[in-house]
């Protein structure tokens, strides 16, 4: 198996650590060939708190990723999340010199470059530095300058950066299983990557990641990244909330969740009672359903709209712009009624999505749990396409800089 | 006026008030109007502030009035003075008020930023700074009061001794600041005695206070999330104090590019989170250098006072024990919410409160630990002010009916 077509994703989650075996086809499409999957410990709200738990538990992720897929990983892609990311959008100027009137390629570096001179707070380092469009002596929206004549280049970028030190964790984590990594990429954008196709990414459209310890959103128009964001809310979150009102052990309450749960609001809920049976470690009860209902669904319900505000907060209505509406997935996707709570918040069509454009190993696509991970295989696949050959420590030295090219 | 005499004095009184304006003398070379004022030769001698005042002896009131005539002399021409200190201890306690008598009966602007003691320093001291409370607020215009309790929301409970006093002291040191820079606003866009006396003249109200800084292009909205995330910003189980308040005070200060929109944005923001009940009041103190860093405060108050939150807190305590009593308090503070201005059920609780004691306060840590359930131990998700850990239906006030037991 030819080793430059072989893409790997890890992502360790606060619920679970995945890893996606992948192949990159000439056509464009991605294969999966296999996923190694276990329960994530030592991650909480997306964070690794206990590095050796982690450790071993991505371990096993790996061997059983190995074991399935007959790839010996060397490689790989991880997804970063946490509360301590931030975003901007920022605009990069460069002016051409006077003896010169084309714009070269060492243009679109500067300006890029020019774009990132804002001071971050002094722990934090630079993530991503996505391009949104060029503009050419006012010429509004160039896709590609280069080789076109003009005196100004100028340019919109959106820019993630977080907690240099947190970052790092992550990497310390994998480098201890003597792994190399090739980029951290933020995980909502890995997500989108999968579950948009470019039509979508064009029209508009806000990507919801709710996963077990935080919730991803990342808005899309114009085939750019407008604006994105991490929440330290998620599923643990309705878990916790149920286990605390109806009084219930944790590993109850996730089971409750799983099987019944629903944010639906309560005045439409079913009502009725749910029989929770006896078992050695606890004693059964009956609970009401409305009570169940009226929980998840103040949790959710908040999250979207803390989401919402935050969209707003920016202040140039992009939420009314969103052709394609909604899309929500990772592991809360699968929570009952969820889409009909959003549209009602969002006041956008709202669809629950997985991977797309993928083949292989179906069952895996289908769940929205794998989203980000099958999108960091994708993601890798673009920026292989045409990244600079440079090591990760060299990226590490400019401060974490992702090199993700539009289209 | 001479130049040498500055219009606005910032006195620290004690050893907590010393330190305060230790830093910030360290931190703000240059800025004037500071005095010591300590019957602590040892501290008064460490100080960096130029102004030194030591009490003398043994016994404070003989002391302060053998420094009487030097603090009047001080007080000429000055037009306002801010007052600095912990409550609860000997010199906090009794100096304070007294010198906010004097400075008051020389027809000064008074105001004073005081800490109030932790749980753990003892009931005794907490009872002492109550009664210095009241006495303050008689006699300034307003009172910032920082409450270490409260605080503690920001220091994880692992935390070293020294590090709470220290988060204690940077809390204070910003209030006393945003109160002398909201005195100094001047202009189209500044924050009137009177503004400052409806928000901080409230006997008994609990003050809400955040404060920012950020530079850079984005420097209003970090600032502004900063500020927001404020432990002082949020009451227990109730979320953020901007919503129960009726106006909030707003101050920018540093750069002086600080733009129109900036304000704008701030207040827009403030205005969303508060809610159409509040109104918001903006000062701008823009003297700084461009590109200076940028500063935000944010100062509040809640009509309930401290000690009837403290006691409602114990009423969910026992509430959340028994579904009975949960009931009622349900109703009592929907009720609460109605007329936040309205002292309810003062007596009974606090007869209640007495016999309870001490045990109190243990009670109101453990309601803390249940309703973050699993989270207990992580670090805590804040937006606006509001611990999102806890409950939705918790933090909203909404009941759950409890299972049925087989």
């Amino acid at each position: 198996m030819a080793s430059n077509q072989i893409y790997v994703g890890l992502e360790i989650g606060t619920t679970k650590i995945c890893v996606i075996v992948a192949e990159g086809r000439s056509d464009g499409t991605i294969s999966i060939l296999g996923v190694g999957e276990t329960p994530s410990r030592g991650v909480r709200k997306g964070e690794i708190v206990d590095l050796a738990t982690v450790s071993e538990c991505v371990r096993e992720a790996l061997l059983d990723a190995e074991d399935k897929t007959n790839v010996e990983i060397g490689n790989v892609w991880v997804a970063v999340t946490g509360s301590h990311l931030r975003s901007f959008n920022n605009r990069g100027t460069f002016v051409l010199p006077e003896d010169r009137d084309v714009i070269i390629e060492e243009d679109l570096q500067t300006v890029e470059t020019n774009a990132k001179e804002v001071s971050l707070p002094a722990a934090n380092s630079f993530l991503h530095t996505i391009i949104q469009s060029y503009h050419v002596d006012g010429n509004e929206n160039v896709l590609s300058p280069v080789d076109m004549v003009g005196s100004r280049l100028e340019a919109d970028f959106h820019i993630i950066h977080g907690v240099k030190t947190r970052i790092q964790n992550t990497l310390r984590c994998i480098e201890s299983l003597k792994l190399g990594i090739e980029d951290v990429v933020l995980s909502s954008l890995a997500s989108a990557l999968v579950v948009l196709t470019q039509q979508q990414k064009d029209l508009g459209a806000l990507v919801i990641d709710m996963g077990g310890g935080t919730t991803d959103y990342l808005v899309y128009l114009d085939g750019a990244v407008r604006h994105s964001g991490v929440l330290a809310l998620g599923g643990d979150h309705i878990t916790n909330d149920i286990s605390i009102g109806l009084r219930l052990p944790i590993a109850r309450a996730e089971i409750l969740k799983i099987q019944e749960g629903s944010a639906v609001d309560p005045q439409y809920s079913q009502g009725g009672v749910i029989t929770l049976k006896n078992d050695p470690s606890f004693h059964g009860c009956e609970i009401d359903r409305r009570a169940l209902d009226t929980i998840i669904h103040l949790r959710v319900r908040e999250i979207f709209e803390l989401i919402r505000s935050d969209i707003e907060s920016t202040g140039d209505g992009i939420l009314g712009m969103l052709g394609s509406g909604v899309m929500i997935t990772g592991g809360c996707a699968r929570l009952r009624d969820i889409a009909t709570l959003a549209e009602d918040i969002f006041d956008l069509p709202v669809q629950l999505t997985r991977a797309r454009e993928v083949g292989g190993a179906t069952q895996t696509f289908e769940n929205p749990q794998f989203s980000t991970a099958i999108g960091l295989t994708k993601y890798a696949m673009a920026v292989s396409a045409n990244a600079p050959d440079e090591s990760l420590l060299q990226r590490m030295a400019q401060g974490l800089t992702g090199i993700f090219k539009k289209r | 006026m001479s130049s040498t005499t500055p219009l606005r004095l910032l006195v620290g009184i004690g050893n907590a008030g010393v330190t305060v304006l230790d830093r910030i003398s360290l931190e703000r070379p240059g800025m004037k109007g500071l005095m010591v004022v300590n019957n602590d030769a040892e501290s008064l001698a460490a100080s960096v502030v130029d102004r030194k005042i030591h009490v003398p002896g043994e016994d404070l009131r003989e002391g302060f009035l053998a420094i009487e005539t030097e603090f009047k002399s001080a007080l000429t021409g000055v037009a306002s003075v801010v007052l600095c200190g912990g409550l609860g201890g000997e010199i906090g306690s009794f100096l304070l008020p007294a010198l906010a008598a004097l400075a008051k009966a020389n027809g000064v602007v008074t105001l004073a930023g005081v800490g109030m003691p932790f749980a753990f320093e003892g009931r005794h001291r907490r009872e002492s700074a109550t009664v210095a409370l009241r006495k303050l607020h008689d006699l300034c215009d307003a009172v910032a009061v920082i409450d270490n309790d409260r605080l503690s929301g920001g220091v994880p409970s692992t935390a070293a001794v020294g590090e709470a006093f220290g988060a204690a002291d940077r809390m204070l040191q910003a209030s006393i600041l945003a109160l002398q820079g909201m005195l100094s606003t001047s202009g189209p866009v500044k924050i009137t005695r009177s503004d400052l006396a409806s928000v901080l003249g409230i006997p008994g109200a609990a003050t809400h206070f955040g404060y920012g800084h950020a530079e850079g292009s984005n420097r209003l909205h970090e600032a502004l999330e900063k500020a927001l995330k404020s432990p002082l910003l949020s009451i227990p189980g109730k979320g953020s104090a901007l919503k129960e308040s009726r106006m909030v005070l707003l101050l920018l200060s540093g750069p002086s590019d600080l733009s129109f929109a900036e304000v704008q944005r701030a207040v827009g923001e403030l205005e969303r989170i508060a809610g159409d009940n509040s109104q918001v009041r903006v000062g701008v103190h823009a003297t700084g250098t461009a590109g200076a860093p940028l500063e935000l405060s944010l100062i509040t108050s809640s009509g309930v006072s401290v000690k009837l939150a403290r006691q409602s807190e114990a009423g969910e305590v026992a509430a959340s024990a028994t579904p009975h009593l949960a009931q009622a308090h349900g109703e009592s503070s929907a009720q609460g919410t109605n007329a936040a201005t309205t002292p309810r059920q003062a007596p009974k609780p606090s007869a209640r409160t007495s016999k309870v004691g001490t045990k109190q306060t243990q009670g109101v840590l453990d309601l803390e630990n249940y309703q973050r359930g699993r989270f207990d131990k992580s670090e805590p998700t804040i937006v606006a002010g509001e611990d999102l850990d806890i409950p939705t239906f918790l933090r909203k006030g909404i009941k759950i009916g409890t299972p049925t037991r087989h």
